[in-house]
């Protein structure tokens, strides 16, 4: 976690170089990276990230950040007596 | 005479109820918690979406996507019931919180206000991300958790949250952006700039 918050300081600190095509390569990359992306905007970002270190490490930042929500995805259990009584409503109904 | 609606055998529909519906009780269960921050409330947030389910179950198509049907039921009932009745201080109506940002004012710095119950359950579920997500406002929130968290679809997240695919898309992209900016802030309060 400490190397994740630390890369995504030097990538969102204004000291850091902007790319002038940043931000649109980052809303193409997080699409792909939901897997809703067309070919063509595939084959954008692939090509500029190869080229561009910033938008790489976006790129790179982008994918640690969702594998990290994912790890939060802490489940609350449900409680087993919720589940009787939907059941018990749903049999009286 | 039975309408149309109760025509359809009660045991058809417990039937149809607990294979279609009960294995997501627990996604479910999940979410209303993740919107309510409360154990009470996502209970009768669940209760609520379940009994609405079983009664529009004609409604339902078989075999169809179910998941994403009970999401949109538990969403709205958050939406009508629930977050109406709520009591809670700071929260802030969808509309406005996109109009602030779509317009010049829209300042990437700004913190949004914050839901202060999601401070009740920072020690709970721990880490920065956790803290950082729960702090979003519950639409840009709920964006996050149907996305990355339970994996939906832009196309399922337009008919659960009832509105454009284009909206699911830009909502989804500033509600990462704030998720990173608190991040950043996080970040630079730990010295790493």
């Amino acid at each position: 976690m400490g190397k994740l918050i630390r890369w995504i300081g030097r990538t969102m600190s204004p000291k850091s170089n902007r790319c002038s095509e940043e931000d649109h390569c980052l809303e193409l990359a997080r699409i792909m990276l939901d897997d809703e992306s067309t070919p063509e905007n595939d084959a954008y970002v692939l090509k500029h990230i190869d080229g561009c270190y910033r938008c790489f490490d976006n790129f790179n930042v982008e994918q640690a950040i969702r594998e990290a929500v994912k790890h939060t995805g802490t489940n609350v259990e449900i409680p087993t007596e919720v589940v009787e009584e939907i059941r018990e409503k749903i049999n009286v109904d | 005479m039975k309408d149309e609606e109760s025509i359809i055998p009660d045991k058809e529909k417990t039937l149809v109820f607990e294979q279609e519906f009960m294995p997501h009780l627990d996604a479910l269960y999940n979410f209303a918690y993740k919107l309510t921050f409360n154990e009470d409330d996502a209970k009768d947030l669940l209760q609520d979406t379940s009994l609405k389910a079983y009664r529009f179950i004609n409604s339902f198509e078989k075999g169809t996507n179910a998941k994403a049907w009970l999401f949109r039921i538990l969403k709205n009932s958050f939406i009508n019931d629930y977050r109406k009745k709520s009591k809670a201080p700071s929260m802030v109506d969808y509309q406005d919180v996109e109009s602030y940002y779509n317009s010049d004012k829209g300042d990437s710095s700004r913190e949004i206000t914050i839901d202060l119950r999601a401070e009740t359950v920072r020690d709970k579920l721990g880490d920065e991300i956790t803290i950082a997500l729960n702090s979003l406002d519950v639409d840009f929130r709920t964006v996050i958790i149907l996305c990355d968290l339970e994996g939906f679809k832009y196309d399922e997240m337009a008919k659960i949250l009832d509105i454009p695919i284009g909206t699911v898309r830009s909502r989804l992209h500033r509600a990462r952006n704030m998720l990173k900016e608190k991040l950043a802030v996080y970040a630079a309060q730990m010295g790493y700039k």
